[in-house]
């Protein structure tokens, strides 16, 4: 046996798990009857149609006639580096406030791109921060904690 | 006359100063952001949501959908003038557009655009006011069991116009509908799937999954390549009349695209996408000799797609507004915005809410006309935009999807959700499986499942009430026939090559 449409081939097992997860998990609930559907019946139902889907994806990936599909590579640096500033913007908005929250948010993410200035950096966080600011804070009047915890009365 | 009534009380509410203002505001905040390559009328929608939570829920939507067109419109200025489509829609203008760019053509390219939008968009509106009162009561002879039976018409619909693989397509489609029933269910009270997260139990974010999976996806998949010399004719835009011979080439093309646009858009799974393929297809084929050829700059070639979007965008609200059901994912947005804004869309906002309802129909056509005065003489800003580097763009991006997703509950695990959607959206960017049918079937979800129980409840369980009542039996003809038609050999092969033609 031989892969011969990678991409189709890692799809239909990212399929088959994640129905087999929503169908393993949905076992806790109750399933009901047809005319009286607990929590668990509809999800359980899905969750064998997409393990099916999953499986004829998959198979046909194997086919003499499926289509070249090379995964192309994957690049971990601007994938955690964006995902991560993200993150990082989550965890330190409250502690933090949100001027602390946006300058990781910029910094972190910057740090993914193939260029890095911190002048511009500089300047871009100051720049977002004032206009975050104004639309946000004074323009919608959101409540998001602006300065760091320990600062605020 | 009913017609002249409804339109006047919609009128009365858009013209109002705060909502013509709001309207304006989502026109242009729409446009600036749409402009921007890589960004399509999704993810603008998805990150500008934010912005109308303090407003008033009417104005609200008159914001968003101002958003929505400008966005559209801000799209087919890129692909005019960069040749880098701003979401799946305008990839047709790119061909012929672009080209008229390349011979100094781009401002009438640009005109030709926004008048026959404009022109398409007046004609929706009307198709949408005419049609909003039949369908209405149409929708209300549905029961559960024809509400089941449209979503899976919808869904299916949805599907067959993805490019790429059916199968691929439909499993996204359950895959969405699974994310979807995460969170409470409403008639046992269990917390599904919430692992005893208490966020979870209000169910995943809408608006963290289309950001995730449009946006943060979008922008890793951006910085992969190096950012090379973008060709922008930011000095040569030209004249924006277009000359005689233009004028006489596009009317009868802006004629067509509209008309077929206005067409597709009502169908489930149908909208601007499907509108502007066909249309650049049709043109194509009942243009004799056509001089330039298409793909080289040929007017026609920007007119019709250019029209068929937006009268595809126009119509593709009447499924929405009338019966609850959004037949793409940007109105699957625009449902989990009413939704936040506790407004349940179905049959009955007509009659109990006319004027949000009237007030979001006549500021269509307002957000139409704003959106010619707005770009014709505002170009220059926008290719302007198109000039700053992708590496300070990227940043103020997710400044402004962060705080988004945050304020939507002042809640910072919502943020981390987003960025696992985000892994989720790269990891299906590498293995080619699109994403707008995910989100399509997330919203409908909850739906389906409610619309199921009832079913199945009203009939004691029996599972043919599908097929016995007339209404919900030819829904379910129309969707097998769909599946059918795809799948047959020669069709299935017309349609990659339609998908690579554009490519």
């Amino acid at each position: 046996m031989q892969i011969r449409n990678a991409q189709d081939f890692w799809s239909g097992v990212l399929f088959a798990a994640f129905g087999a997860f929503f169908i393993i998990f949905a076992r806790e609930y109750d399933m009901g009857s047809a005319a009286r559907m607990g929590p668990a019946f509809f999800p359980t139902m899905l969750g064998g149609l997409l393990v099916l889907l999953g499986i004829l994806v998959g198979a046909r990936s194997l086919a003499a006639g499926a289509g070249d599909g090379k995964i192309s590579r994957f690049h971990f640096k601007p994938l955690l580096l964006v995902l991560g500033a993200v993150i990082a913007f989550g965890v330190l908005l409250r502690p933090g406030g949100l001027l602390v929250a946006l300058a990781a948010l910029v910094g972190i993410s910057s740090l993914g791109g193939d260029q890095f200035r911190l002048r511009d950096v500089v300047l871009l966080t100051i720049l977002l921060a004032l206009l975050v600011l104004a639309v946000f804070i004074w323009g919608l009047g959101m409540t998001i904690p602006v300065l760091p915890a320990f600062m605020q009365d | 006359m009913d017609l002249i009534n409804n339109l006047t009380l919609g009128f009365s509410t858009a013209l109002s100063l705060s909502n013509l203002l709001y309207a304006f505001i989502g026109a242009l905040i729409g446009t600036l952001i749409g402009v921007l390559p890589g960004i399509g009328p999704i993810a603008t929608l998805a990150m500008l949501l934010p912005t109308t939570y303090a407003l008033e829920p009417t104005s609200a939507l008159i914001m968003l959908a101002g958003i929505y067109y400008g966005a559209q419109y801000g799209g087919s200025t890129t692909a005019i003038l960069v040749n880098i489509p701003g979401e799946s829609s305008s990839v047709v203008t790119c061909i012929d557009g672009y080209q008229m760019a390349r011979r100094g053509r781009a401002g009438s390219a640009l005109a030709v655009s926004a008048l026959g939008s404009f022109f398409a968009g007046t004609v929706g509106t009307l198709i949408i006011a005419t049609l909003a009162g039949p369908m209405v009561e149409l929708a209300f002879k549905f029961g559960p069991a024809e509400y089941f039976s449209l979503m899976v018409l919808g869904l299916i619909g949805a599907v067959v116009l993805a490019s790429g693989s059916l199968v691929k397509a439909i499993a996204m489609i359950v895959l969405g509908l699974l994310l979807g029933l995460v969170g409470t269910d409403v008639n046992s009270g269990v917390a599904r799937y919430s692992f005893d997260i208490p966020e979870l139990a209000d169910g995943i974010g809408f608006v963290g999954v289309a950001m995730g999976v449009f946006g943060f996806a979008e922008i890793i998949a951006n910085l992969e390549q190096k950012e090379g010399e973008r060709l922008v004719f930011t000095d040569k835009v030209g004249k924006l009349w277009p000359n005689r011979q233009e004028f006489f080439y596009a009317i009868p093309a802006v004629l067509r695209g509209t008309a077929l646009g206005s067409v597709l858009g009502v169908l489930p799974g149908g909208g601007a996408l499907l509108a502007s393929f066909a249309s650049y297809t049709l043109e194509k084929k009942i243009t004799r000799n056509p001089d330039p050829p298409f793909g080289q700059g040929n007017v026609r070639g920007v007119a019709a797609p250019e029209s068929a979007n937006n009268a595809g965008a126009q119509t593709s609200f009447i499924p929405m507004l009338t019966l609850g059901i959004p037949p793409n994912a940007v109105m699957a947005l625009m449902v989990g915005a009413m939704t936040i804004h506790n407004i349940q869309p179905g049959p009955q906002v007509m009659s109990s809410n006319p004027s949000l309802f009237w007030g979001l129909i006549a500021s269509m056509w307002i957000g139409n006309l704003m959106l010619v005065i707005l770009n014709l003489p505002l170009i220059g800003i926008w290719v302007q935009l198109l000039k700053v580097p992708y590496r300070l763009l990227y940043p103020a991006i997710l400044v402004f999807c962060c705080i988004g997703v945050y304020t939507i509950n002042n809640n910072s695990f919502d943020v981390s959700i987003t960025a696992a959607f985000g892994l989720l959206g790269y990891v299906f960017y590498k293995l080619r499986c699109e994403p707008a049918p995910l989100i399509l079937g997330f919203i409908l979800g909850p739906m389906m499942e409610e619309n199921l129980r009832r079913a199945m409840l009203l009939s004691r369980g029996d599972p043919t009430v599908f097929f016995t009542r007339p209404l919900s039996l030819t829904l379910l003809v129309m969707a097998a026939a769909l599946v059918v038609i795809v799948a047959l050999p020669q069709i299935s092969r017309r349609r990659e090559e339609a998908f690579q033609e554009v490519d």
